[in-house]
């Protein structure tokens, strides 16, 4: 650590405090006070005015007896009514129907998906900790869907469970029209992004484990089992707490993939939190539900990070 | 374990990884192969739709998607609002994670500093959506590529600010240091020694946060309207008469085409960013 003046450490650190603070902690306390209150948004039209009629070249259009032609335009202002209603928006959307059917669809989901992708992560990172051929060919073709675009992967997947004729059609699965299965088809396209970030990682920790400690462990039990139980998961723990983590955090933010693959259909099986508040906000002009359900969902995340914040904070020691 | 056994043990891994890395790597495959077949051939191709075995190739997808105007206003949207987002987490976020490298703050400690910077990708996009539409209907600046890049800025700067802040912490104070003795002011030794020895991690930082800036879908479908970007464009297409597979194919491989390419670049970063600098990778 440097002995420099403070001056010199605040302009370092300030300008990204301060660009943080009013872009993200502004918005936040705008969005709580909007979740008290029942937003109207009203368009008054205060008037008209005459407008000339222009063509294509921007000159005014004229009738034959040479006056100019013109077009009516309605003045407009937006008029935003803010009435203070108290906890009314928190109630209504905890007593709404469909919110809990989303909240409980949001919770299935990313306790479904982040366990498989752990598991599935974790297979692989062993699998391809030992020695194969073409490893670094196949690990880069593995990680090419963490970084493809979520929405553009709906529309991919859309593509892939087409029932009718689409390459999975011989499985008979009504992947899309059915609601039993609808969740599990927006599950696996989660699965198929995030799994190989959980694989990237766990084999980057694998090979942080000094090859050493293994041998020294299988030389003193003989059971392979009892090496990775022993001695690796423990190692690799703090790992998967940090990815668990990431991966809740991240995936409760459900939204482009049902966006482009499902629309929350069929019904309302996959409407996820994040895409039934879109829709009250922006389609049904409900600011106030659309603040007090997103604040509801921030808790629920704010809680699962504190379980780990002990652990997240000894990781920045 | 005698030799034969070692190898024998070595190809069915390496069958077994191939086999799950095809899996993965198929629907991506798919997708492409769609974007070049004639529409009819969609769905009717064999095998796995290899180009030139399976079916003739055509470019005309992609020619037909590429000369409408809007794909032309998407693209160049997407790609300032990008580039420019990533350029400001740059210059705003590098001085704090040379901050958070070097300096001991007290009150917050530096590990709290971090850890509230990150905290951001862990709020719900939908929290700060709203007040941010009205905000930006207010100020006057809805749908201007300007005040997407103020959010897109806001929420791709904890990535480089904790991938460099582990670089900081990795170089030898001593270089600092010792252009500090020759004269150099605290500026001076942050932006010629700092800075450029860590040029690799803040390209990598970089890459990653284009990719996310580029990706953004929630915020683009709601603070845009004419102005819209490569996803938003990419939504259009659908429900107008019916679902044009081959289409979407096209505007699926234009969207995602680029992100994939930059992230093979950033390899050797991605754990690092992804797990935001806790493992490294």
């Amino acid at each position: 650590m440097m002995r420099w003046d403070k001056k010199i450490k605040l302009l370092f650190l300030l300008p990204a405090v301060i660009w943080v603070l009013t872009l993200t902690i502004a918005p936040l306390f705008f969005s709580l006070y909007l979740s008290f209150t029942d937003v109207t948004r009203e368009v008054i039209i205060t008037g008209e005015t005459l407008v000339p009629i222009l063509d294509k070249e921007g000159k005014p259009k004229t009738r034959s007896d040479g006056t100019v032609r013109t077009k009516r335009i309605k003045d407009k202002e937006l008029k935003i009514k803010y009435d203070w209603v108290g906890l009314k928006k928190y109630k209504r959307v905890v007593n709404d129907k469909e919110y809990q059917d989303a909240a409980k669809f949001t919770f299935i989901y990313v306790i479904v998906s982040v366990v498989i992708e752990i598991i599935l992560g974790l297979f692989l990172a062993f699998l391809f900790n030992r020695r194969i051929y073409g490893r670094g060919f196949m690990r880069s073709l593995m990680i090419l869907p963490i970084f493809a675009t979520p929405f553009a992967i709906g529309f991919m997947f859309f593509t892939i469970l087409f029932e009718v004729s689409g390459p999975l059609a011989w499985m008979g699965i009504p992947f899309l029209s059915n609601h039993h299965w609808a969740p599990f088809s927006v599950m696996l396209v989660d699965i198929w992004q995030w799994t190989p970030f959980c694989f990237l990682v766990f084999l980057a920790a694998l090979q942080g484990i000094p090859e050493d400690l293994i041998e020294a462990a299988t030389l003193d039990t003989k059971s392979a089992y009892k090496v990775w139980t022993s001695v690796i998961l423990p190692l690799l723990q703090p790992i998967i707490v940090l990815v668990i983590l990431l991966r809740i955090a991240e995936s409760a933010k459900l939204y482009d993939y049902i966006a482009s693959l499902t629309k929350g259909g069929p019904g309302t099986a996959t409407q996820s939190v994040s895409f039934l508040v879109f829709n009250k906000a922006f389609k049904m002009n409900d600011f106030g539900y659309a603040s007090a359900g997103s604040f509801l969902m921030l808790i629920a995340v704010m809680i699962v990070v504190m379980l780990f914040f002990t652990q997240l904070r000894k990781t920045y020691e | 374990m005698n030799r034969n056994q070692g190898s024998l043990l070595t190809s069915i891994y390496t069958i077994i990884a191939l086999a799950i890395t095809m899996i993965f790597f198929f629907p991506l495959w798919w997708s492409f192969s769609n974007s070049l077949r004639i529409p009819k051939e969609t769905f009717t191709v064999t095998g796995v739709g290899v180009p030139f075995i399976n079916f003739t190739p055509t470019l005309g997808n992609w020619q037909h998607q590429l000369s409408f105007p809007e794909a032309q206003l998407a693209l160049t949207n997407s790609s300032v609002i990008a580039i420019l987002s990533t350029l400001l987490a740059v210059v705003v976020g590098l001085p704090a994670a040379y901050a958070l490298a070097r300096f001991r703050f007290r009150f917050p400690p530096n590990k709290d500093i971090t850890i509230w910077f990150i905290s951001q990708r862990v709020l719900p996009p939908a929290a700060a959506v709203v007040p941010f539409f009205m905000i930006w209907n207010m100020l006057g600046i809805y749908d201007t590529k300007f005040s997407m890049i103020l959010v897109q800025t806001t929420f791709i700067m904890p990535f480089v600010i904790v991938i460099v802040r582990q670089t900081f912490i990795d170089l030898p104070i001593e270089l600092e240091e010792a252009a500090m003795v020759d004269g150099a002011t605290h500026i001076g030794a942050f932006l010629k020694v700092a800075v450029p020895l860590s040029i690799p991690a803040i390209a990598a930082a970089s890459l990653i946060m284009f990719t996310f800036a580029w990706n953004d879908y929630f915020f683009a479908s709601v603070l845009t309207m004419k102005n819209f970007t490569l996803p938003i464009w990419a939504a259009s297409d659908v429900g107008t008469r019916g679902i044009h597979f081959w289409f979407m194919a096209v505007k699926t491989m234009i969207a995602i085409v680029l992100p994939l390419i930059l992230c093979l670049f950033a390899q050797r970063y991605i754990v690092r960013g992804l797990t935001l600098g806790a493992v490294k990778g």
